[in-house]
């Protein structure tokens, strides 16, 4: 790649850096946007996150 | 260059008409028709040699084309072939003489598509060593040993200045600083140094104004220079000044970005609880623009485990992030596993009043866990920089790399070890 290409690919690169950074963008994993009713709040046990169900793991060294 | 009258001579073996160009200056001359070769020093015509070949070569640049070197227009009076036997392998080039009355004789060699401009030299080099190689130094430059050989004359075409026979032999040496060649030639105890310059067939191609393309160039050649010689350090460069512009940019992330704490608490998992431990946060304000969310766990875990199932919900909206984590911490004399704190960003947090949902589970019967959370405001993620800075690397590296390779083809076709090899260059 010689020059003035390098420098496109590095100030795109950065571009995307910065408009990653100031839109809070994230790598991990989230399920979002779902609208819930107001009753959770009062009853929170009602709810079912989409990764519940995890008592099943043993953990351990 | 002006017309000049051809001088013409009679074939004494067959009795054509043969030219001379090069004037006073031609020793011998292979006649067209019948192609021996003819001894013109004195006014009597000897023949030197008959043309012992069946086959008739046309070289590629025809003998009389004209082409302009610089300012300087040159003809071709004369062409011959010369091979090198390495082992079993022959490998053969062409050699065009050219001439100008003015400014004498150049040549130009062509090998698999690569050509050279070449001018015989007066001046003596020095013996040299280049990281410990045989080297010589010219006019400034030191030239790095390449290979010797030696080359023979298989084939003729038009005049010389020497007397010319096919099957005469030269021992050669050739040291190169690409994109120029420093060769010696020795024969009968003496030895003439010319300097060569690496063309490209487009060049020769348009010095002579010759019709098409020139054929493809084939292989690295000896000083053909490295397409990417200059690019390296270059993009090296350009490499550091990115990044100290992306250092620059986090910089003025982590003070634009300082993370500030919107939510924080304390909070147990009481031994024998039941699976249902759900619980919700007093709401708390995520201002600004929409931007990210960093929750942390920190826990007192002992070998054992936590998972937590989590929803950030907009308590106006109802807009929900629902997310999970799980954190582990196991140790023995070996060592430890795991960690007890985790934490996830959140992305593209849209401003409003939240709360949070918690819901951490444990293993039945585990012992007391105590845990914190806490929910940062517009954190600056460092893995964008560091992803950033890895694929800032990319392009030297494979500049770098194909520069490499361009090298260790140049130098296979060398008589020193590629290893220990580096192309010449500025001393």
């Amino acid at each position: 790649m010689n020059t003035p290409l390098f420098v496109i690919y590095g100030v795109l690169l950065l571009g995307l850096t910065g408009v990653a950074e100031y839109k809070g963008w994230s790598w991990n994993r989230i399920n979002q946007q779902r609208v819930l009713p107001k009753s959770i709040r009062d009853n929170p046990g009602a709810y079912r996150s989409s990764y519940g169900g995890y008592s099943r793991y043993i953990g351990g060294k | 260059m002006p017309a000049v009258q051809a001088r013409s001579i009679t074939c004494p073996n067959c009795g054509g008409p043969v030219q001379l160009r090069g004037f006073a200056h031609t020793l011998s001359v292979v006649c067209p028709q019948c192609h021996t070769v003819l001894d013109t020093s004195t006014p009597e015509v000897a023949i030197l040699q008959k043309f012992q070949q069946k086959t008739q070569i046309q070289p590629t640049v025809p003998l009389g084309a004209r082409g302009k070197f610089g300012n300087t227009a040159y003809e071709v009076i004369g062409f011959q072939i010369r091979q090198v036997q390495s082992g079993d392998d022959t490998y053969q080039w062409n050699e065009y003489l050219l001439f100008n009355p003015y400014h004498g004789f150049r040549s130009l060699t062509e090998y698999n598509g690569h050509w050279t401009f070449v001018e015989v030299q007066t001046a003596l080099p020095e013996p040299a060593h280049a990281r410990g190689r045989p080297a010589v130094r010219y006019g400034g430059k030191t030239y790095a040993a390449f290979d010797s050989m030696t080359a023979q004359t298989v084939y003729v075409l038009g005049e010389f200045p020497w007397q010319i026979r096919t099957g005469d032999s030269a021992a050669c040496q050739d040291f190169i600083a690409p994109p120029m060649m420093l060769s010696s030639e020795s024969t009968g105890g003496e030895i003439t140094w010319s300097l060569a310059e690496y063309m490209a067939g487009s060049q020769i191609w348009q010095a002579f104004k010759l019709p098409g393309s020139p054929p493809p160039a084939y292989g690295v050649f000896a000083n053909q220079p490295s397409p990417y010689g200059g690019n390296t350090g270059s993009a090296w460069r350009t490499w550091l000044w990115l990044n100290v512009a992306l250092a620059a940019m986090l910089f003025l992330f982590m003070i634009m970005a300082p993370g500030r704490v919107a939510f924080s608490d304390h909070y147990s998992y009481p031994p024998g609880a039941t699976r249902d431990r759900a619980f919700v946060t007093p709401s708390f304000q995520l201002a600004g623009r929409a931007s990210n969310v960093e929750l942390s766990i920190h826990t007192d875990l002992d070998n054992n485990w936590a998972y937590f199932n989590f929803a950030l919900i907009n308590n106006k909206t109802g807009q929900t992030f629902d997310f999970a984590r799980e954190v582990s911490y196991y140790r023995d004399s070996d060592g430890s596993d795991g960690s007890r704190n985790n934490s996830v960003i959140i992305p593209s947090v849209p401003s409003g009043q939240y709360y949070l949902r918690v819901e951490p589970e444990m293993a039945s019967g585990s012992p007391y866990m105590s845990y914190d959370l806490e929910l940062r405001r517009n954190v600056p993620n460092y893995g964008f920089f560091g992803v950033a800075a890895l694929l800032l690397l990319i392009p030297p590296v494979l500049t770098t790399f194909r520069k490499g390779s361009f090298e260790a083809a140049r130098w296979r076709e060398s008589d020193y070890s590629p290893a220990t090899s580096l192309s010449g260059g500025e001393a």
